[in-house]
């Protein structure tokens, strides 16, 4: 009588359901997700209940950093540099073709536009380095000082159908976010999106 | 791999014929979903999936003034925005009728002194005009706005210079350096 041989389990796993699931999430997370882009400053916003959501093209943002610098960013690479020529004409500056390609990278900045050339020169790994000191701006908004209001209107210039979101900071002061609202009212721009993180409306809330 | 080989294999049987080796059907599809793996820690890592909300801010224009009638004191609240993440409100009086200077916090206490004001008073006569002061923070106003768009209440006002009267009346009864 020979042995009793135990059957012995393929210890093989089939896997193509497992890969299955992998692929599909993946497809979705290609499908739904977009790119986060380099920011210049960590922003945390404060929630709201609005459930406007932040149009994707055509957006000019104006950050508010905790420390109340100001940082500016337009959604488009052409129209950055374009927006760059615009300002470098207006303010008597030139730049190489090199730091306008350096420039239209840049989703946003904080620098006074005297400083951005050095910053362009600078390779990548510095530039990360680089502590921005905000843009430039003022109670009144209408100071030669006020560089914001430049790049607000050079922005506009290069694009006209940009919408303007303002990003600021949970503990960004108020004062300072008065001066980028003086700003734009000072170009007669009277509205605008505050852009927040979403939250919960209380129970029983309805929108109109 | 972790996979013992099972397929029959080739050789010779006793008396059979030689048989081609069999090769195997079965695909190992670790590797694919290593990589699969790897794609989608990677997508998640370097992408945003919620795009955030904004709300709208409209703000009267500076170069216009327009001629409206004036508004009556015992209709108005003001809230001024204070340091601390605390907010004070005077309701029915103005700044030098020496008010009652109410102190909240954000969030549910502040929803329910702005719902208790606008019953008294009642309807679209109810106005609230919003001041912030230089201690408060943006997410201090944003709150505000986020509550006026909660209870809808519609006529409000974002006001950003105090008179010297609301200075003196903050400073001597909330303690408020404005």
């Amino acid at each position: 009588m020979p042995a009793v041989k135990i059957k012995r389990a393929s210890s093989t796993v089939d896997m193509t359901a497992m890969c299955d699931v992998a692929f599909l999430l993946l497809t979705f997370f290609i499908l739904t997700a977009q790119f986060r882009s380099q920011d210049a400053a960590t922003i945390e916003t404060p929630s709201s209940i609005s459930g406007i959501k932040v149009p994707d093209s055509d957006i000019m943002t104006i950050g508010l950093g905790r420390d109340g610098k100001v940082y500016f960013g337009i959604d488009n690479a052409q129209n950055r540099i374009a927006m760059l020529d615009n300002i470098a004409a207006a303010k008597g500056l030139t730049f190489t073709n090199n730091e306008k390609k350096e420039f239209s990278l840049m989703s946003n900045f904080g620098l006074p536009i005297n400083q951005l050339k050095s910053y362009l020169s600078l390779p990548k790994e510095q530039q990360a380095k680089v502590k921005q000191p905000g843009i430039p701006t003022d109670s009144t908004g209408a100071a030669p000082t006020n560089e914001l209001k430049d790049w607000v209107f050079n922005a506009r210039k290069a694009n006209n159908g940009l919408r303007i979101a303002l990003k600021g900071d949970n503990l960004a002061k108020f004062p300072e976010f008065k001066n980028v609202l003086a700003t734009l009212q000072a170009q007669n721009i009277n509205k605008f999106n505050l852009i927040t993180g979403t939250e919960a409306p209380p129970a029983g809330w309805k929108a109109d | 791999m972790a996979e013992i080989n099972t397929g029959g294999g080739g050789g010779k049987h006793d008396g059979g014929k030689v048989r081609s080796k069999k090769a195997s059907t079965r695909v190992d599809m670790t590797p694919m979903v290593d990589l699969g793996f790897l794609l989608i820690t990677f997508f998640i890592l370097a992408t945003t999936l919620s795009k955030p909300s904004s709300m709208t801010l409209n703000v009267p224009d500076k170069t216009k003034t327009e001629e409206t009638e004036p508004i009556k004191a015992s209709n108005v609240m003001t809230i001024f925005l204070g340091k601390d993440n605390k907010a004070h409100y005077i309701f029915g009086k103005a700044a030098n009728e020496d008010p009652e200077v109410k102190t909240v916090g954000y969030g549910y206490e502040f929803r329910q002194a702005l719902q208790e004001n606008a019953k008294k008073v009642g309807g679209e006569k109810f106005v609230v005009v919003i001041k912030p002061t230089k201690q408060s923070t943006y997410k201090n106003m944003v709150d505000v706005l986020d509550e006026m768009a909660i209870t809808k209440l519609k006529r409000y006002a974002l006001v950003d210079q105090l008179t010297a009267d609301e200075k003196k009346l903050l400073k001597d009864k909330a303690k408020l350096d404005a």
